[in-house]
């Protein structure tokens, strides 16, 4: 923040989103925002770096040259076990908000962008496989990877083409594409970059989307629309 | 004689009261399966950043209320009960300082990493993936479910990985 490193240290929880702290200046930030809540730093925003949530396989697909973190062998008891989203299923919430329908513990992809909040059930969308949406006034496209397990969201449009690209998944998908677009017939992997034909090497712009439970993504977002509801 | 003994014995009182309400209120609000309301959470944290400091001058105060009761109180029970009041102050001066919520979910000290292709995730295993100035990195889930955060460098980029 303003060119100074700041160390982040677990400080707490606030209805069951956790607190962090900052070595150099004593802040307290919120998680879920990356806004300061109290502290010299009070209002100012952490900027929040784009992430994927993708399987391992998927990624070092794509990133084989990436680096992952370690195991710290004196806590991987500790870890969460295999089927922690299993057990968190059963875990009780202190906030509720019963509206659509949802239930606290819905997982959610949700988008805050284009000046609005909407929210997609994430079972939904990986049975669906290719979602066209909007949020706001813009279109969107959220696509489930081949591994069923990792989604990415991208703006519905193709850089310099006016027409909808009406995507559609690939049935059974080709090695390395996963979507062709109707206007153009190119193919697309899932970073969202065309494969081949006419639009070979231009990509659709990504869209941030982050996994949450239903209760905490509409504690930060209370005017959030659900995809479907 | 008698009335500053009491003055010394009220003033110990108030430090133990004022270092409990240090460590304890904080503790009482922010925690696991409680709602936290908002006002009383930004009261908490506000004793929180101060507390440290806060507890340390109770403690020298309490400290120096004993050592000006202890000559002038001839009664040995009630000097061992101001010792042992003065002590739990210092106690809370140090709990102030402890985090339990890095008790309770270690970090990381120094985050170690190893090349994708080498590394023996399972293919499975869902990671938090992101791109730096062209520079990938994962963290697996269930290993940040424990840590929560991890300060990282990505290149030149300072970031912080949470979950």
């Amino acid at each position: 923040m303003d060119g100074q490193r700041l160390t982040f240290h677990l400080a707490g929880i606030n209805n069951q989103n956790f607190i962090m702290r900052d070595d150099e200046t004593g802040t307290y930030w919120q998680q879920i925002s990356g806004l300061a809540i109290s502290g010299p730093l009070k209002g100012r925003q952490l900027t929040l770096v784009p992430a994927d949530e993708l399987t391992f396989a998927t990624w070092r697909s794509e990133q084989p040259q990436g680096t992952v973190l370690n195991d710290v062998p004196k806590y991987v008891s500790g870890y969460a076990k295999q089927d922690w989203d299993v057990r968190m299923q059963r875990t009780t919430t202190v906030i509720q908000f019963a509206e659509h329908g949802m239930k606290a513990r819905d997982l959610m992809l949700g988008i805050q962008a284009f000046g609005a909040s909407r929210a997609f059930l994430y079972d939904r969308v990986l049975k669906e496989k290719v979602v066209k949406d909007h949020v706001g006034a813009e279109p969107v496209l959220l696509v489930a990877g081949e591994d069923n397990q990792s989604v990415r969201v991208f703006r519905d449009r193709i850089p310099g083409i006016d027409a909808a690209p009406d995507f559609y998944r690939l049935a059974p998908p080709k090695p390395g594409a996963l979507l062709m677009d109707a206007p153009t017939g190119s193919e697309w992997n899932f970073q969202g970059c065309a494969v081949s034909g006419k639009e070979q090497g231009v990509c659709l712009e990504r869209v941030q989307a982050i996994k949450d439970y239903w209760f905490d993504w509409r504690n930060y977002n209370p005017k959030t629309t659900v995809w479907g509801k | 004689m008698l009335r500053s003994r009491w003055m010394f014995v009220l003033s110990l009182a108030a430090c133990l009261v004022f270092s409990a309400v240090c460590v304890v209120y904080p503790m009482y609000v922010i925690r696991p399966f409680r709602a936290q309301g908002a006002q009383e959470l930004a009261a908490a944290l506000v004793v929180s950043r101060y507390r440290g400091m806060a507890t340390v001058i109770s403690a020298l105060a309490a400290l120096a209320a004993l050592a000006a009761y202890w000559p002038a109180q001839p009664v040995r029970w009630r000097r061992i009960l101001a010792a042992v009041g003065a002590g739990l102050v210092c106690v809370f001066a140090i709990l102030a300082r402890i985090n339990v919520y890095e008790l309770m979910f270690h970090p990381i000290d120094r985050a170690t990493f190893a090349a994708a292709g080498k590394s023996k995730l399972d293919g499975g295993e869902k990671v938090i993936a992101v791109l730096v100035n062209g520079q990938a990195r994962a963290y697996p889930i269930r290993g940040m479910a424990y840590h929560h955060i991890v300060n990282d460098k990505v290149g030149k980029t300072a970031i912080v990985a949470t979950y």
